[in-house]
């Protein structure tokens, strides 16, 4: 077959751009499937001077010895219920105050949104402090409780970030004919905005939850025993058992892969969640 | 909400003009003179400096280079970018625990690869995380790694939406590719530009969990952070004012940063057309 000169170009352009592309897509995949090819590995070879890509053999000492070691399944519930509870609560929070503070345009609400991006910009670390001293006050310290009202308090100023952009798409008139059909504001809000909002909702949903199963800071702060999270739980392997690394691989590569399968197949709303914020004018 | 952002701002202002040592003396600004003199807190700050102009100007490079490859559309470019989202919802700290593995002095693989090809004399011909020089460098490679993808992505959402009709027309004027990429590309896509490196800037400012993994701030305050510093003079040292005082400069320097940043950079009313 006989390419045209042109074309011939262009066919040798489009390999190029994809061979580059697969290279830096090999190394930013490498360190993960690393990870993973490690858990997989006999704990004496994880810590092998001559470390080797490929396991000599698959094997699953290491995921027992992770469960031998450390209450694994009762951190997964803890980080669960509390990102699980928390994101509920700041979607339920955040969603009404975006709709308030979108439909209501007042100076009000322009100095609320103002604070709402104020407090993104304040390092977790510097809230830390006091918060440490309010849980402990309050008696909440290493409760679940304490890291739902935590998560939720850091998460409702994003959903109302999101959520206002959502809103903002939506026409007046919506609502407005939800009003004539006597639904009062909060009615109209439950059965017209919330269902049209859907998308919005679950792509900030997805966002809320990761900022929580992710926290480490919060969680190691608050928690000692009975709440303590995924994070804090793999982070001790650091400490306690400095020599274990190859349970705490099997933890690591554990923690990450539901997130990781779920951010494949949630593609379209990660990525419209992402660049909303930064795309829209 | 309030009771747990707004309070405990009030409480952490109030905590920097406390004494470390009996928390109802009131010491005025002597916490805020202390930090702003102490040596260890410049260091620390050089130290942010160094690592979030290093850390998102890299993203930024490669995030957009990538970008760019990705938007010509070529076959397989859905799953290149579908993959290349991996690191992308890893948290910061498994993202410190792989990088703090792979670049172990014992068994690190980075240094048995760099061996291989006869880049370094031995295997553990750089202490990538105890060696001072190289541990900054270190902690900023895992940082690029794991927020790459949230640049690249963001990017090339911008990049998509410039109308095909400008490069079209640019190249009826003869236009070549890096004058199509420096006066179509790049101003229409700033605005998105300037929100992402600025949202990176702030969390690449605040970064603690990737640095405690792998360096707690070590070896000899090399990568300690104003984060890290803040955390132990709280957790070790038990330095409640001091460390609030830290964490109200901090915040003010960031605000600064920020609102200069956005103020100059970003004009979202012109859009170059």
């Amino acid at each position: 077959m006989m390419l045209h000169p042109a074309s011939h170009k262009l066919v040798m352009q489009r390999f190029i751009l994809f061979a580059i592309s697969f290279a830096l897509l090999c190394l930013f995949i490498f360190p993960y499937l690393y990870l993973v090819l490690n858990s997989f590995k006999p704990p004496g070879e994880v810590i092998s001077s001559t470390p080797t890509f490929w396991p000599t053999v698959f094997t699953l000492e290491n995921y027992i010895a992770m469960f031998d070691q450390l209450a694994i399944g009762k951190y997964f519930g803890n980080s669960f219920i509390a990102s699980a509870l928390s994101t509920i609560l700041s979607i339920f929070l955040g969603s009404l105050a975006a709709y308030g503070l979108n439909r209501f345009q007042s100076k009000i609400s322009t100095v609320f949104l103002l604070i709402t991006l104020g407090i993104r910009l304040i390092p977790g670390i510097s809230v830390a402090i006091p918060l440490y001293r309010i849980i402990g006050d309050f008696g909440l310290m290493d409760t679940q409780l304490a890291l739902i009202l935590v998560y939720s308090s850091i998460n409702v100023p994003f959903v109302i970030w999101m959520m206002m952009g959502f809103f903002d798409g939506l026409p007046k008139e919506l609502d407005e004919s939800a009003r004539v059909d006597g639904c009062g504001m909060l009615g109209a809000f439950m059965r017209i905005i919330i269902p049209i909002s859907m998308p919005g909702l679950a792509t900030t949903a997805i966002f809320s939850f990761m900022l929580s199963w992710n926290d480490f800071l919060f969680a190691l702060l608050l928690t000692s025993t009975s709440a303590k999270t995924v994070p804090v739980g793999i982070s001790e392997f650091l400490t306690a058992y400095n020599l274990d690394l190859g349970p705490m691989t099997a933890a690591a590569a554990l923690f990450s892969l539901p997130v990781m399968l779920f951010s494949y197949f949630m593609q379209k709303y990660i990525v419209s969640g992402l660049t909303m914020g930064a795309v829209k004018e | 909400m309030s009771l747990f952002f707004i309070y405990p701002m009030f409480l952490l202002a109030a905590n920097s003009f406390l004494s470390n040592k009996d928390t109802s003396e009131w010491v005025g600004f002597h916490n805020y003179i202390h930090v702003l003199t102490s040596k260890s807190f410049h260091q620390t700050l050089l130290n942010t400096v160094n690592y979030v102009l290093g850390a998102v100007t890299l993203e930024l490079a490669i995030g957009m280079m990538i970008a760019l490859m990705l938007s010509t559309g070529f076959k397989g470019s859905n799953v290149i970018r579908t993959l290349m989202l991996t690191p992308l919802m890893i948290s910061p700290l498994v993202c410190g625990l792989v990088w703090k593995f792979m670049l172990n002095d014992q068994f690190g693989i980075l240094n048995v690869f760099l061996y291989k090809v006869g880049l370094i004399d031995t295997p553990q011909g750089i202490l990538w995380l105890s060696d001072s020089r190289y541990a900054l460098i270190s902690v900023m490679m895992a940082d690029i790694w794991l927020t790459t993808p949230f640049m690249m992505l963001v990017l090339l959402a911008g990049i998509n939406g410039i109308p095909q009709r400008l490069y079209e027309a640019a190249q009826l004027d003869g236009a070549n590719k890096f004058q199509r990429f420096w006066h179509i590309t790049l101003p229409s896509i700033k605005s998105v530009m300037v929100v992402a490196v600025v949202l990176r800037m702030i969390d690449a400012a605040r970064t603690f969990d990737i640095i405690w993994v792998m360096t707690q701030g070590g070896p000899n305050n090399s990568t300690a952070l104003v984060s890290t510093a803040i955390y132990k003079s709280l957790a070790r040292y038990n330095q409640e004012g001091y460390a609030s005082a830290m964490a109200i400069i901090f915040m003010i320097l960031l605000l600064g940063i920020c609102s200069v940043f956005l103020k100059y950079f970003w004009n979202p009313g012109k859009k170059a057309s």
